[in-house]
């Protein structure tokens, strides 16, 4: 399942950030992008943010929530998102440690 | 952003991902500062969106696109149709040729065939594709849209610069070069120049009427209304490509010699002009008919059930 993510290509990192930024509540679009600089330390452009998302939502991955507010529209990772993004977090920790068990004096 | 910025860059965007994103991605747009880093990333983005679809068109909007894309199929295929026939009419002025038609019932049945389909097909074409010129252009004046109107622009601008090029041809350079030959080589080259000319203006107009429509969010109304003109054209394209290959086979019966001979388009040989041009329309036509079944087929509203509004 975290292959999902890796198969967005140069969307993958952003659809990484979206995934994490999500994954402590909904948000709408400009909030995600506020949350993603904080956090991630990166500034996603409203065409990236919105390129990934709409693959995201293809894939299943994320769902826009019911809103009476269409310019305000939350989104919520899905169950198939959670798992994709705790799978891919996964193999990253254990790419960082293997890297930084490298890096280590020996 | 200041929100007639924001709607401007928006609709880069196939008209599918506005249906669905327009709104709230505006909305952050406006929240957004104004930097030229974002305009290219929105720039970009819109490219995307258009190479790699990632919103597929369902519902009401499924059908209006596929509605759409019938429509400017038809186009299309009576445009090459279009110019498969003046080939055809050019070939047929000399006057061996109207003399067979005059002489030869079954040649001039189908001739006249031929020019009854083809004066069919265009009303056709006219009738449908109006409403379509009318919604386009009304909801570009509403938007304040110049593309559009400027996309419309091009049809009779390629007509009149075909005409005048064809004008100042006879009337200028034919003369200065003192009326060269049939044959010669400087008349042979003009012919051609002729002939790009014309094909330029038939590309360029279906090219600009097919951007102007895909740019333009048109309601399903008059897409519906066209394919019913539509259907009319794709029938008349059937009787101008009968009528032609009738044409050539009476052609053939009657008149072995002329058509034995050499009086295609630039003195090829007549059956080879014809079969090429018959080759031509048959595949405008399959085209054609395909695109109206297909239209005709994706107007059933049973097939392609309302949008969830959740």
């Amino acid at each position: 399942m975290s292959g999902e993510v890796s198969k967005l290509g140069r969307f993958s990192d952003p659809a990484l950030f979206i995934l994490i930024s999500l994954a402590d509540g909904e948000k709408h679009g400009y909030a995600m992008m506020e949350d993603i600089e904080r956090t991630c330390g990166a500034r996603l452009g409203p065409g990236t943010l919105y390129g990934a998302l709409a693959r995201l939502e293809k894939r299943g991955l994320v769902e826009p929530l019911v809103s009476e507010e269409k310019r305000r529209r939350p989104y919520r990772l899905t169950a198939a998102g959670a798992s994709a993004l705790e799978g891919r977090l996964k193999e990253l920790e254990g790419l960082a440690r293997e890297g930084l068990g490298r890096l280590a004096p020996a | 952003m200041k929100g007639e910025t924001a709607r401007r860059l928006v609709r880069l965007y196939p008209g599918v991902w506005r249906e669905r994103y327009e709104e709230e991605f505006v909305a952050m747009l406006e929240q957004s500062p104004a930097s030229v880093k974002d305009i290219l990333d929105v720039t970009l983005g819109a490219l995307d969106a258009r190479l790699r679809p990632q919103v597929v068109p369902e519902g009401r909007m499924a059908v209006v696109e596929r509605m759409r894309g019938s429509v400017l199929l038809g186009l299309w295929a009576w445009t090459f149709l279009v110019v498969a026939g003046v080939g055809f009419q050019k070939m047929t002025e000399y006057e061996d040729f109207v003399r067979a038609a005059r002489d030869n019932v079954a040649v001039g049945v189908a001739f006249y065939a031929v020019v009854v389909g083809a004066v069919l097909a265009l009303a056709a074409v006219v009738v449908g594709g109006a409403p379509i010129a009318f919604a386009a252009l009304r909801k570009a004046l509403t938007e304040g849209r110049r593309d559009v109107p400027l996309l419309f622009c091009v049809p009779p601008l390629s007509l009149v610069a075909f005409v005048g090029y064809t004008l100042v041809l006879v009337g200028v350079v034919y003369p200065a070069l003192g009326s060269p030959a049939v044959h010669d080589p400087v008349n042979v080259a003009l012919f051609l120049s002729l002939v790009v000319a014309f094909l330029l203006a038939a590309l360029a107009s279906a090219w600009a009427v097919s951007a102007a429509v895909r740019r333009s969010e048109i309601g399903g109304r008059p897409l519906r209304f066209a394919l019913y003109p539509a259907a009319v054209a794709a029938f008349a394209m059937v009787v101008v490509l009968v009528g032609t290959a009738v044409w050539g086979l009476a052609l053939r019966a009657q008149a072995p010699t002329l058509f034995a001979g050499d009086d295609g388009i630039l003195s090829t040989p007549t059956y080879a002009t014809w079969l090429t041009v018959v080759a031509v329309m048959s595949v405008s036509t399959a085209v054609a008919l395909a695109a109206t079944v297909r239209g005709l087929h994706a107007r059933r509203p049973s097939q392609h059930p309302e949008r969830s509004t959740s």
